[in-house]
């Protein structure tokens, strides 16, 4: 059992996927209710690449803005704080995400691809099913799912070859051989990040339960969103790791969101449509 | 790998054709990935099919090689524009693994199975011998198809091999 020195890492702030400070000051100045947009754009334009890339995708096809952008200022009172929020997010993400993971035997581009599928399956979900959530709250929910397997994906080699054998006749879920072999499920990791760069609750309560949406304190129906995005996504072999499709739906999931069979059929096949829609952020 | 390989990713609903020190590459859940390869010309292709047909009818004419019933046709004539025609290639298939547990549409429990069916017939009528099949259970499968001498590296639940096999 690895957990002491998952614990080890997890305590090291050193040794963990650092976040911007600027993105981190974006979100806390984010949650509270007087925002400033001259502010905002003003914490936002310290981060160079940051400012590079809300200018780029800002005018890219995917947010359709009205006019050209040339400044933050200009992306926030265009395409809204939100927006401008989500694209600072994105960003985060990609720099954090976009990684080799060869122990769980994902390429980064397939990761990169599957956080952003699964993200925008989630707000696709919110809007046909007519759901009381933010749809920029679901995408950048499931962005973050699998951010944790970039810290675990490290202790692998030591467990490696009892891993496998494990593998061959397991019959459950795979986060229970994480569990079993590193102290943590990826999604346990995933949680303690997002609490170490200061996210609000309703997001790490995400990560934490997306694949056992049940236990969801805070918002049960989000995870469930998330919950049947990421599984779906999973099943198209985007992004499917060493664990393959060993994570059913949840039935509480689907009462949760009235996501039906015939649903679930149309999202599974529009998948690629889904995918060759998000280009512009593949890119990011 | 030889220095001049160039991986040619191939992604889900899609159809690519490589030869000689090109790799074709593709990531398979549910779907099934359709190995060609004719040993002799070093041609060859893969085609990531989604489902065996259409359920709907309407989306088949717009995106073609998201069906098996579509997109092994397209399969064919691509090899033979390529110069690869029927009895010069054979074919390996992948993928196809059973999902969505705890769901009781029919539909949904069989894409897998449903998706194989079709391959299986479709070569069959083609006279085109299908030589390896690795299919079903429920593991992702990343496959990279080496079109210099056309071994397939698989990898699955934390298992990587070479499948030399091509006649």
């Amino acid at each position: 059992m690895l957990k002491s020195k998952v614990d080890e890492v997890l305590q090291d702030v050193n040794k963990l996927p650092a976040i911007s400070s600027v993105v981190s000051k974006v979100l806390e100045k984010l949650q509270k209710p007087d925002v400033n947009i001259a502010d905002l754009a003003q914490e936002i334009s310290k981060d160079p690449a940051i400012t590079a890339n809300v200018i780029k995708l800002s005018n890219s096809a995917y947010y359709r803005a009205s006019k050209p952008i040339r400044t933050v200022q200009e992306a926030l009172m265009t395409l809204g704080i939100k927006t401008v929020k989500e694209i600072v997010l994105l960003t985060a993400a990609k720099g954090i995400l976009a990684q080799d993971l060869n122990s769980y035997q994902l390429e980064a581009a397939q990761l990169w691809t599957a956080s952003l599928l699964v993200a925008e399956l989630s707000s696709k979900i919110v809007q046909h099913k007519k759901l009381k959530i933010d749809k920029d709250l679901a995408f950048t929910s499931g962005l973050l799912c699998s951010v944790g397997k970039i810290v675990l994906a490290q202790f692998f080699s030591p467990v490696m070859m009892q891993l496998k054998a494990d593998l061959k006749n397991n019959q459950e879920p795979f986060p229970t051989l994480e569990k079993k072999y590193f102290g943590y499920t990826h999604m346990e990791v995933s949680e303690t990040l997002l609490k170490r760069w200061n996210f609000p609750v309703d997001l790490t309560d995400v990560v934490a339960n997306y694949l056992t949406p049940e236990n969801s304190k805070v918002n049960p129906l989000l995870t469930s969103v998330v919950h049947i995005a990421s599984i779906l996504i999973v099943v198209s072999g985007i992004g499917i790791d060493i664990g393959g499709e060993s994570v059913p739906i949840s039935p509480f999931a689907l009462s949760q969101t009235g996501v039906t069979d015939a649903d679930i059929e149309t999202y599974f096949v529009h998948i690629p449509d889904l995918q060759a829609g998000l280009a512009d952020l593949l890119n990011v | 790998m030889s220095i001049k390989s160039k991986i040619i990713n191939v992604g889900i609903a899609d159809i690519k054709v490589g030869k000689d020190t090109d790799v074709l590459r593709t990531t398979l859940g549910s779907c099934i990935g359709i190995v060609l390869y004719d040993p002799d010309q070093k041609i060859g292709a893969i085609s990531h099919i989604m489902l065996a047909k259409d359920p709907t009818g309407k989306d088949m004419s717009k995106f073609p090689h998201k069906y098996g019933e579509t997109a092994l046709p397209i399969l064919i004539d691509m090899m033979k524009k390529e110069g690869s025609n029927i009895g010069q290639f054979s074919c390996r298939i992948f993928g196809g693994a059973s999902m969505f547990k705890g769901i009781n549409s029919q539909f949904l429990q069989n894409i897998g199975e449903q998706n194989i069916l079709i391959v299986r017939k479709f070569m069959e009528e083609k006279k085109i011998p299908i030589i390896v099949e690795d299919v079903a259970g429920n593991e992702g499968r990343t496959i990279s198809l080496y079109c210099d001498d056309g071994r397939v590296l698989l990898k699955k639940a934390g298992m990587e091999k070479y499948l030399y096999k091509v006649r």
